[in-house]
């Protein structure tokens, strides 16, 4: 913890020349990963993060500065050094005591993750690993491997707040590769959520986790390459949803769209997106991944309606760059650490359910991809262009899902790709992933029901669709 | 921390030999946006990274603190790591090697870089930018300086020291023709101030954006094509990975099996000079091994694995000095990867090629590139050759291939050779057939 008096004069030292907002984050994080490998443990090793990030602000300028000495002498002189950045008079009233704000408490552990013997979570990973090992002689190599990271901060800020928060995140990896000739094959599942131990023994199937990544391992190991061209793709739920993040969420952020970098700057109340499609970011759901008490300025999280049947009607907003955009922050602030000047983020992203079941949408298609899981994707924000690499597809035919394929890679553009979700499904369900941007890489979900795109550009090195 | 009071601490609790590798680091980082200085930020930093022998079995513990609770911290923590280990790997803590090739390559100029300066060099850059032609908008323009120190020592009596520092100046710009908009970055990464031209830098980030306007579809199908730089360095710091003795071991690599056998085009020859004298220069290992230049493939034949000690005692080989630790793990890594340059110029690679695609940039490698299997299918930018020249840009296509295919089906390797951000200085290279999808 933060000496109350030392972070008192720290602030008053940041303000002395006319900055408008400090704020202090300090943070003492423990990490721990434990891992097995083809049925061994070859790595038990703990880790720590931990400093300070000072934070002054004035009008559309900010300074920032981060140090993992936490003296006394060493934050002042942060705070002096920084203070040189502005050369105006004092504007803040000196801070002389700090208020404590409560927060709500959205992840309940029962059995917080540190309390577990590591010989039990050894246990839990050997069983998990023989489980895919064991699946098919061709898997060569098999990780499964436990983090865990308990995230204790302090926030101090010139309005006399004191805001302390503890987030516990714990995310099982499942790493397998499978081997024949010349083909190799990798596949991954995360499964993570801020819980404890309960949600990996209680809520987690890990037999069928372990099924699942095998069966599909093996699947995609000898399935035939994917078709290219331009056609209809129906994405699967969950996962799927990075195609959301990727293609309109990153846009969706404070800190492209309040310079005018986004393809989505000053378009609110305008139709980006097909009538039945509606989106939140919602960082209040209990236990989730990209759940928080509070955002990392100190900030109540809430659910943020990004858009209402179709219309453009909210973006994810910090307070700094809310200056720029006459708009409060609304929750969205986050930081990897202490090291990141904090910034506007995604939490929980999804698209919300529709009306069509799975079933409806796949008897409903001629020819196209069914791309149910994904390694991951990127953006370009300011032209919107986006990619993101299938893991799991599939060729859907004459309303039948027929055999699997590899390989496929989507791309569109942000602009268009909202206005061509022509069906979308009511089975909700979220990814966990990290998403890395100016801030560090943060624990977000992403989510959607099963949604189809009436046409979208899939590379791929299978020919022709029209062969299948 | 005392090193010798802390080996000393460590073995009498039964870490009989100890290492510790302490890095420091500072960076200043700044960002402009019209004709303000939008964010500025310095960074202090200390890691310290642990790890020892306990009952013959290593422990590895990384900590920022740097207090008098941390020896013992870190004491228990290895205990409790090494208690748990069940590899049948040995555990080493090297002794040192015989000789090391150190070089000085810290940088006087920069250090002495003012913060004024470098802000009128920023200021310079984004007016420059905006004059050079009127459809530049929303320039944005980031900076970054960073001082690296590191130690590392063990209860061996190996003291090994590194000091570095770099700078970066990057700028970023929306080009916009009517509704069209396109984006163009550039990065310059250097150790002296003195070698940035603003003006040809900002003469190729411009033109980077510009010539990505108007652009045309192209048919599904296999072409012809000249990689830029850019697209070589990321695909071949892939496909290299395959080299990792660790992963060849644990039957991960398809490079398992092919030592001294032609596994790529005879025109490509890849080298690793971690003792080049540039701002990825390391004389030692993550283990303390010196580092050496080596050949990896020859003339296509695959000349070695990359190896760490404990790899390296399983083949029975000497360590390469490729020891890398990836968070707290000790693995296998390598740096300043070098691809042998050919004769012709990049306009003599598109002029051979004659009808085909220039692929000037990939995007989405964490997710369309299986390094392993080395199959890839990636967002891409570029542009279509015809009769021998570059002409049209390609709206929104993906390129598809296989990595080992690839620089198997190598028609000409480039002479425009360039130290780029990832470590690796490569030029352009043809090759004779990617697929490519469009609309």
């Amino acid at each position: 913890m933060l000496n109350k008096k030392l972070a008192l004069d720290v602030i008053n030292e940041a303000s002395l020349t006319g900055a408008d907002f400090v704020e202090i984050f300090y943070e003492d994080t423990y990490t721990a990963i434990i891992s097995v490998e083809n049925g061994k443990v070859n790595n038990v090793i703990n880790g720590n993060i931990s400093g300070v990030g000072l934070r002054l602000l004035k009008d559309n300028r900010s300074v920032y500065g981060s140090t993992s000495d936490v003296s006394r002498k060493s934050l002042l002189k942060l705070a002096s050094t920084l203070s040189k950045s502005f050369n105006g008079e004092r504007v803040l009233s000196p801070v002389e005591s700090f208020t404590k704000v409560k927060t709500k408490e959205r992840c309940k552990v029962k059995t917080h993750l540190t309390d577990v013997p590591k010989e039990d979570i050894i246990k839990l990973l050997k069983e998990t690993n023989k489980d895919v090992k064991d699946f098919d002689p061709r898997i060569v190599r098999v990780t499964t491997n436990l983090s865990i990271e308990v995230n204790s901060t302090e926030i101090f800020n010139s309005n006399g707040k004191y805001i302390p928060n503890r987030k516990e995140y714990g995310r099982l990896a499942l790493l397998s590769i499978a081997s024949e000739g010349n083909k190799m094959e990798t596949r991954f599942d995360g499964p993570g959520a801020q819980a404890g131990w309960e949600f990996f023994t209680e809520k987690l199937d890990l037999k069928k986790l372990a099924h699942e990544n095998a069966s599909k391992l093996i699947m995609m190991l000898e399935a035939k390459e994917c078709p290219s061209g331009k056609f209809p793709v129906i994405i699967g739920n969950g996962w799927g949803g990075v195609i959301f993040h990727e293609a309109c969420g990153h846009q969706l952020e404070a800190t492209s769209v309040a310079k005018g970098l986004s393809v989505f700057s000053n378009m609110k109340g305008e139709k980006i997106a097909n009538d039945i499609v509606s989106a939140y970011d919602d960082a209040t759901i209990p236990n989730e991944w990209g759940t928080y008490n509070i955002d990392d300025e100190g900030n109540v999280p809430e659910r943020n309606e990004l858009i209402k049947d179709g219309v453009l009607t909210g973006y994810l907003v910090d307070d700094f760059n809310g200056r720029r955009m006459g708009e409060k922050g609304n929750g969205a602030c986050r930081r990897q650490s202490y090291k990141f000047e904090p910034t506007s983020r995604m939490g929980n992203t999804y698209i919300a359910n529709g009306k069509s079941t799975k079933e409806e949408i796949i008897a409903n298609t001629k020819l196209a991809l069914y791309a149910v899981s994904f390694n991951g994707g990127s953006v370009n924000p300011s032209t919107g262009d986006f990619n993101f690499g299938c893991s799991e597809a599939y060729i859907v035919k004459d309303g039948k899902i027929l055999e699997p394929v590899r390989g496929a890679t989507l791309v569109g553009n942000a602009k268009d790709i909202l206005k061509h979700i022509d069906m979308v499904g009511n089975d909700l369900a979220f990814g966990q992933g990290m998403c890395g941007s100016s801030s560090g890489s943060i624990p977000v979900n992403v989510g959607q029901p099963t949604i189809r795109i009436d046409e979208i550009v899939v590379g791929g090195r299978g020919g022709s669709i029209d062969e299948f | 921390m005392n090193f010798k009071k802390f080996f000393a601490l460590a073995k009498e609790n039964g870490v009989e030999v100890s290492e510790i590798s302490e890095g420091r680091s500072s960076d200043l980082s700044i960002e402009i946006f019209k004709k303000e200085i939008t964010s500025y930020s310095i960074k202090e930093n200390i890691k310290i990274i642990a790890r020892g022998i306990y009952n013959d079995k290593m422990g590895f513990v990384s900590t920022e603190k740097d207090d008098k609770d941390t020896p013992l911290y870190i004491i228990n923590s290895i205990k409790q790591g090494a208690s748990l280990n069940e590899t049948d790997d040995e555990a080493i803590i090297f002794k040192g090697s015989e000789k090391y090739k150190k070089k000085n390559v810290f940088s006087k100029e920069l250090e002495a870089w003012s913060t004024d300066d470098i802000l009128k060099t920023l200021f310079t850059l984004e007016e420059k930018m905006y004059e050079k032609d009127s459809r530049v908008s929303d320039v944005q323009v980031y900076f970054s300086k960073v001082n690296e120190e590191s130690i590392m020592a063990n209860s061996y009596d190996l003291v090994l020291k590194n000091k570095t520092n770099y700078f970066y100046v990057g700028a970023e710009a929306t080009i916009k023709d009517g509704d069209e908009v396109k984006s163009t970055f550039n990065l310059f990464l250097s150790n002296n101030p003195a070698e940035i031209n603003l003006d040809s830098f900002v003469e190729e980030t411009v033109n980077k954006g510009i010539e990505k306007l108007h652009g045309v579809t192209i048919a599904p199908n296999s072409y012809k094509a000249v990689l830029s730089r850019d697209v070589v360095s990321s695909l071949l710091t892939a496909l290299i990975s395959n080299a990792s003795s660790e992963d060849v071991q644990k039957q991960s690599s398809l490079f398992a099996g092919k030592l001294n056998t032609q596994i790529l085009s005879p025109k490509i020859t890849i080298e690793e000079k971690p003792l080049e004298k540039n701002i990825f220069y390391q004389y030692f290992d993550d283990e303390g091994v010196a580092t050496q230049n080596k050949v990896i493939v020859d003339k296509g034949v695959l000349k070695t694995y990359f190896y760490n000690l404990v790899t390296a005692k399983k083949d029975g080989v000497e360590s390469t000095g490729n020891a890398h630790r990836a968070g707290s793990k000790m693995g296998i890594g390598f740096s300043n990867i070098y691809l042998k340059p050919g004769r012709l110029t990049e306009e003599e690679l598109i002029t051979k090629v004659k009808n085909g695609v220039y692929i000037s940039d990939v995007q989405g490698l964490h997710a369309g590139l299986n390094p392993s299997s080395g199959d890839f299918s990636l967002q891409a930018e570029g542009f279509h050759i015809k009769d021998g020249v570059k002409g049209d840009a390609l709206t929104l296509i993906t390129v598809s291939g296989n990595l080992f295919k690839l620089f198997n089906d190598v028609i000409a390797v480039g002479n425009n050779t360039k130290l780029l951000v990832n470590a690796t200085c490569v030029p352009s290279i043809a090759v004779s057939d990617v697929k490519v999808s469009a609309e």
